[in-house]
């Protein structure tokens, strides 16, 4: 359990793939590299990109909207965590 | 229920009246009547407040559309098209153009969502509607078919390849290159407008391009449905209320061989399975809802679900209304034959149920491994 108070605010890199992943693999039930292209190798669709979407924002309290609905965004594990981290530190009235 | 909500059905059922049967055999909504319900934010009521919307959470939006679907699924319908077009926005829209769209939306003006075309219905990786970028415009060449409410539109939102990708594209409807043709005598939901649009060369500020563009042509697609779909199946809970209204009132005070109808077996099995019905798509429809609320990833595959069972059992209680009520509805622009051939149409679109069922058999089979 974490409990830097720091880190349960903004969590680390590592944090966000691990919980990533773990949600990946409760979904597709399969383990899969941070830098696998999820959608290259058929594990994804778009309805279950939608809900990759719905589950990030949901989990960090983030919008994905417009331009960050690229697919390039969620192509793979390391590239979600990355958008996740950005929008993490854009403040709330850029994306309300 | 909120006291919107309340004041919300009130409002439309005083503002439809007895004149849905009329709508349904003239093929027309009168504008006005969408204008004030556009003005008062109720035919996208889940938009923020902040761009002059209702900000209703999708269970209470959900409770609106039935309601509006149970009086008149024409109108039903431009709810879903102009819900549909503001989320589109939201979601793919950036601030600029959230805060230029919106405030329309929830303003008076009306808004289509353009997907299909002649070769690409459920299959999107067929459409061939174009938008190119050049310099600080854009152009868009495409034809539209069966776009909903497109007849009455100000905005027609479309959906087009771009470069290698997808795109979104909101139109204004008087644009030169635009054409709207509306469809002769659609048999469902004949009031809504449906149209086929043309567009010829029609060139538009880049910044109409929502979200700059680019994003995958399918997510972007699956995201407008999502809400599309959610809406519909709301919509045939009220279909189904209104056939069970329906029903059980005929078959409770016409007397056949000395008694009610209702207490001919044959018959009253017929209400016991529109009752059934009714109950089990407003439950499947709320639980969809909830997981918007939540914003829960299972919305996704809940709203399929919803829209799937929503639409085949409003299908399958339309035509037992009918039976039940035989000749005495039997009559275009009647409510049960209104129901009938709305409700068929709505097993047709927004992901027919051999679509949702594949979605629905996927998810099956990734959640069994």
């Amino acid at each position: 359990m974490n409990t830097h108070p720091e880190e349960t605010l903004q969590p680390t890199p590592d944090t966000i793939r691990r919980q990533i992943l773990d949600f990946l693999q409760e979904r597709i039930k399969t383990e899969v590299a941070v830098d696998r292209d999820l959608f290259a190798s058929g594990l994804v669709n778009s309805m279950f990109a939608m809900e990759l979407v719905v589950h990030l924002e949901q989990r960090y309290g983030i919008a994905i909207l417009g331009e960050d609905l690229k697919l390039d965004n969620f192509r793979t594990v390391e590239r979600m965590a990355s958008l996740v981290l950005r929008l993490l530190d854009t403040p709330v009235a850029d994306h309300a | 229920m909120p006291e919107w909500l309340a004041q919300a059905r009130q409002g439309v059922t005083d503002l439809v009246g007895d004149q849905a049967a009329e709508w349904d055999l003239a093929g027309l909504l009168p504008t006005e009547t969408l204008r004030t319900l556009g003005k008062l934010g109720l035919l996208c009521a889940e938009v923020s407040p902040a761009y002059g919307g209702v900000g209703a959470n999708s269970s209470e939006n959900g409770a609106l559309t039935a309601h509006v679907g149970s009086l008149c699924s024409s109108l039903r319908s431009v709810m879903t098209s102009q819900g549909m077009a503001a989320w589109t926005i939201q979601r793919l829209g950036d601030a600029r153009q959230r805060q230029e769209y919106l405030p329309r939306l929830t303003g008076g003006e009306l808004a289509a969502v353009a997907f299909s075309e002649r070769e690409a219905g459920s299959d999107v990786t067929a459409l061939t509607t174009r938008i190119r970028a050049d310099g600080d415009t854009v152009v868009v060449d495409g034809r539209k078919t069966w776009t909903t409410v497109a007849r009455y539109a100000d905005l027609i939102v479309v959906f087009g390849r771009y470069g290698d990708e997808g795109a979104a594209v909101v139109v204004p409807a008087e644009t030169p290159g635009v054409t709207v043709r509306p469809v002769p005598n659609p048999s469902g939901c004949r009031a809504a407008g449906h149209a086929d649009v043309d567009l010829d060369a029609v060139r538009l500020p880049a910044s109409a391009v929502l979200g700059g563009g680019g994003q995958q042509l399918q997510l972007l697609v699956t995201t407008a449905l999502s809400y599309g779909r959610i809406s519909v199946a709301w919509g045939c809970v009220g279909i189904l209320r209104a056939c069970l209204l329906a029903a059980g009132s005929h078959a409770g005070t016409r007397r056949q061989f000395g008694r009610p109808l209702a207490e001919h077996q044959l018959v009253a099995r017929h209400l016991a399975e529109l009752m059934a019905a009714e109950q089990a798509a407003t439950r499947v429809c709320e639980h969809a809802s909830r997981c918007w609320d939540e914003r829960s990833p299972e919305m996704v595959i809940a709203t399929v679900l919803a829209k799937y069972i929503g639409s085949t059992e409003a299908a399958r209680g339309a035509a037992a209304a009918v039976q039940v009520l035989a000749s005495a509805g039997a009559q275009d622009g009647h409510v049960v034959a209104r129901a009938y051939r709305d409700a068929k149409l709505m097993e047709l679109i927004e992901g027919s149920s051999e679509i949702c069922q594949l979605i629905l058999a996927q998810h099956a089979v990734a959640q069994s491994h």
